[in-house]
């Protein structure tokens, strides 16, 4: 039978690929078949990663997101692309009493421009294949009204509205740009926010399926970068274990 | 840094509860408004005005507001 989810002969790229989500999605895409170049900060993690990746020809770029000229020296070394995994993301919880710009700038500059600004580097450059994907991984909390997560759920919001425009301007090149806004998902990120326990186990107990895995939704990344998904493009897939099914 | 000015900050996130009902003694758990964002809210305002960063373990472990203004001076050193 025909592997639709095989990403053979493909290059994508995973940012935010040394922990969390993106270290798990670089294996699954690896694994599919496809070349993939890993992009974070800290050098040591992302090779680490790499050991972890099936196949040959797995690249390790160094950079700070938030540094646009790191970004730009990233974009030179790249190789032409067929997709791109939007994952680098922080999370903080911030009551709207306590916002301040500095936290503004923080979480906007890595949740939503740094991406934002590398994508064009890529596409200026022609680094983006006729018809690649381009997947950005938002959140539920974009969607939702979670108390104290202003900043994180507007940055992800943005990202919504962005993956329409971006899809509409370059459908002509056969590009597809899509977004999975997962519910909770148990990564290192998660450990790293301000979040207590207790809360934690009272938001698990409100996910009819259970809390989800980086696995679970990196098969969503499978689907979207594949052939599989080939007609798909502009949307944000809600994928929270029925999360915010009664709410 | 005192601890009467450290409760007066605390009070300042209280919506229902008037800031003499408040003593070091106070377990704030207990107060009727106490809610998982009063938590989030209370370790923003320690960040804001004492510079230091409470851990929801630190938030878990204390009982009282004087545990948390112990915490917080404990971590201003």
């Amino acid at each position: 039978m025909k592997n639709y989810l095989s990403l053979q002969g493909k290059h994508v790229l995973v940012t935010g690929a040394s922990s969390g989500m993106g270290k798990v999605f670089a294996q699954m895409i690896a694994g599919q078949g496809a070349r993939v170049s890993l992009l974070a900060r800290n050098e040591e993690r992302l090779e680490q990663t790499r050991n972890l990746l099936e196949g040959e020809g797995h690249n390790v770029v160094c950079c700070d997101l938030t540094d646009e000229e790191q970004l730009r020296q990233a974009a030179k070394t790249m190789q032409p692309l067929d997709g791109i995994v939007f994952c680098a993301g922080i999370n903080e919880f911030v009551p709207v009493r306590f916002v301040k710009q500095e936290k503004i700038d923080r979480m906007f500059q890595t949740n939503y421009f740094s991406q934002l600004l590398l994508l064009q580097m890529l596409l200026k450059k022609k680094l983006v294949n006729k018809g690649a994907s381009i997947v950005f991984i938002s959140s539920v909390s974009s969607l939702m009204g979670v108390q104290g997560t202003l900043l994180y759920a507007s940055s992800k919001g943005a990202i919504n509205s962005a993956v329409r425009v971006l899809a509409a301007e370059l459908a002509v090149q056969q590009m597809r740009v899509n977004a999975i806004c997962p519910g909770i998902v148990r990564t290192e990120m998660l450990s790293a926010t301000n979040i207590d326990e207790e809360t934690f186990t009272k938001q698990a107990a409100q996910y009819p399926l259970g809390l989800g895995t980086p696995e679970d939704v990196g098969h969503a990344v499978l689907f979207h970068l594949s052939e599989a998904s080939r007609w798909l493009t502009g949307q944000c897939m809600v994928m929270d274990g029925g999360y915010s099914l009664s709410r | 840094m005192d601890i009467k000015e450290f409760i007066e900050n605390f009070a300042s996130n209280l919506n229902d509860t008037d800031v003499s009902e408040l003593a070091p003694e106070t377990a704030f758990r207990e107060l009727d408004e106490w809610t998982s964002m009063m938590a989030l809210a209370t370790m923003a305002m320690v960040s804001e005005e004492y510079d230091v960063e409470l851990s929801p373990e630190d938030m878990r472990n204390a009982n009282t507001i004087e545990d948390l203004f112990n915490t917080t001076m404990k971590l201003k050193g």
